[in-house]
């Protein structure tokens, strides 16, 4: 068994990263990221947590080794069960992998908590477990290494990605603004005109 | 948006998605959860159970759900999911 884990600081509100966080995908860092479903989705009556389970759909490259395992596929699912809870800002999001299990085991735990001392600032959290099965014990540790080495990988790339999709986000809501003072200013200067008439 | 795993749920899907994410941020987030998207989640859910179905994922799911459940909305009175507007849709749980 091998563990993964990182820190990031993103320089967005908690509110900015986990709207953009539903619409992550498609994002050209991420190509193998093939599709996005929601399988449930509820908020819970009682304390306000918004639940969501997904299922993500990948198109992953893999070595000849493991593909021999997979059958040539390369298609993998992944579903992803999550709660945000508003109250107290914090967005947990669990992934386990749905192929491949008797040979791979990959638990991963994402968290987004805005940050306790500057709100425009929300702390990530990812950590990973991976496990190679017992069907493919003589090469557990080729492969481990290997989901590893990809996964440190797919991580940094992951977050690179997802900074451009809050990036292209915030440029929007600039640009909406940016409109819409422009509307208001001509609207203030008709009606000033008109005033003035 | 992204596609769906159901090549002809994606329409639907990114309906679907525009309503939630207009939803999670001008709504939910402003303390406001009265559900919005019901209707267009069901027919979108619709056709995703059905490629799921086709593609034998219900089964993988189901599994991967005895080890790690997803919990229902425990109460049938409010919630994003469990409808208050569609009149033509069973209770999705």
């Amino acid at each position: 068994m091998k563990f993964f884990q990182a820190t990031h600081t993103f320089d967005h509100s908690w509110a900015q990263v986990t709207a953009a966080n539903w619409m992550k995908y498609p994002n050209e860092q991420c190509p193998h990221v093939v599709a996005v479903d929601v399988l449930e989705r509820h908020v819970d009556p009682e304390t306000g947590v918004l639940r969501t389970e997904r299922l993500l759909t990948c198109n992953q490259n893999a070595p000849a080794l493991v593909l021999k395992f997979l059958g040539g596929s390369t298609v993998s699912y992944v579903r992803e069960t999550s709660e945000l809870d508003p109250k107290t800002q914090k967005l947990t999001m669990k992934t386990q992998n749905l192929s491949m299990c008797n040979v791979l085991t990959i638990n991963e735990t994402i968290t987004y908590t805005a940050h306790p001392h500057d709100e425009s600032s929300t702390m990530f959290k990812q950590e990973a477990q991976i496990a190679a099965g017992s069907a493919l014990s003589r090469f557990s540790s080729y492969i481990e290494d290997f989901c590893l080495t990809r996964f440190r990988d797919n991580a940094a790339v992951g977050r690179a990605g997802f900074e451009m999709v809050l990036e292209k986000l915030k440029h929007a809501r600039q640009e909406a603004t940016s409109q819409l003072e422009k509307a208001t200013t001509s609207a203030v200067n008709a009606a000033a005109a008109t005033a003035a008439l | 948006m992204s596609a769906s795993v159901g090549e002809k749920c994606t329409k639907i899907k990114q309906e679907y998605d525009s309503c939630f994410n207009a939803w999670y941020s001008e709504k939910f987030l402003k303390g406001d959860a009265t559900p919005q998207c019901d209707d267009l989640f069901f027919k979108y859910k619709e056709c995703l159970m059905k490629t799921l179905e086709e593609k034998k994922l219900d089964v993988v799911l189901a599994d991967a759900r005895k080890d790690n459940p997803f919990p229902n909305a425990s109460s049938s009175s409010s919630s994003s999911s469990a409808s208050s507007t569609s009149s033509d849709s069973p209770k999705k749980d």
